[in-house]
């Protein structure tokens, strides 16, 4: 159960970058998150990942931070993709019957 | 409710369920969350439930404290009981949480309209996903507003063949 959020940021081209998320993602965590994410929604990205295979637990305000990423992709059609997700973060995408909206791989290709 | 030690927490074993009732008395916007989690750990043992299932209970624990923490108590400090122990009713077993809030607003709302309603992506707040949340995971959500409060109860059934591959 961890409470710290921790974070690895991997520039893996000009416009693509990876970040690594460790730690349980939630109502007291999940501003952390955004304070990542938002700088790359301005950086003129293409590619956003984020690798969630060290993440156990997230709820709802985790999954409302993410869901900023899906409508940056949107507006800008940038690809913004999670990968790598628990069985049990999967099944909280499942059943917010989020799975299917979001760009989810399984496993981190870099 | 035996005093713990500190100021924001107050834990206790009492009551006559199977196995005991775990009590827990926190503040709405304590570090001691972890101890809540704990708790349900505790008894999704207890209950022999899947870790999928355990985490799926785990969701609507957290979500509903989030949500008298944040609604309720509009994110000030504000007294919070907790009370989840398991009980048998005839042949069936049910695992029950019971959130007490002394908050001065009183929830309104209506569960199953909200959660009817379809998913608007453009528009998500936490507030309301989490409502989904727990509404996809108990069995029952119940909600009374008091004379000073409110009185939630998620009611998950133990043993009643839920497929733990995802039957929401």
């Amino acid at each position: 159960m961890n409470v710290a959020l921790k974070f690895e940021r991997n520039e893996l081209s000009s416009n693509e970058v990876q970040l690594k998320v460790v730690g349980d993602v939630t109502i007291h965590t999940s501003s952390r998150l955004r304070e990542q994410l938002k700088p790359l929604f301005t950086a003129k990205m293409k590619r956003i990942q984020v690798v969630l295979d060290q993440v156990d637990f997230m709820d709802s305000s985790g999954i409302a931070t993410l869901v900023e990423g899906m409508q940056w992709s949107r507006m800008t059609g940038g690809h913004f993709v999670l990968s790598g997700l628990s069985d049990n973060v999967r099944d909280v995408f499942s059943l917010a019957k989020l799975d299917t909206v979001f760009e989810i791989e399984d496993s981190p290709a870099a | 409710m035996a005093r713990a030690g500190t100021d924001d927490i107050a834990t206790s074993s009492c009551g006559n369920s199977l196995d005991g009732k775990l009590c827990l008395q926190l503040e709405s916007n304590s570090d001691c969350i972890d101890v809540l989690r704990s708790m349900v750990t505790v008894m999704t043992a207890r209950a022999a439930m899947s870790d999928l299932r355990s985490n799926r209970v785990a969701i609507a624990v957290d979500e509903l404290f989030a949500n008298i923490a944040a609604h309720a108590y509009g994110g000030d400090p504000g007294k919070v009981e907790f009370e989840t122990a398991i009980y048998s009713e005839n042949e069936d077993q049910m695992l029950i949480f019971d959130f007490r809030d002394y908050a001065p607003v009183c929830w309104h709302g209506d569960i199953d309209k909200i959660t009817s309603q379809p998913l608007d992506i453009e528009h998500l707040c936490p507030g309301g996903l989490g409502l989904r949340l727990i509404h996809s995971v108990a069995d029952c959500c119940e909600h009374n507003v008091l004379e000073n409060g409110n009185h939630w109860r998620l009611i998950f059934n133990i043993g009643d063949g839920e497929n733990d591959e995802c039957s929401a």
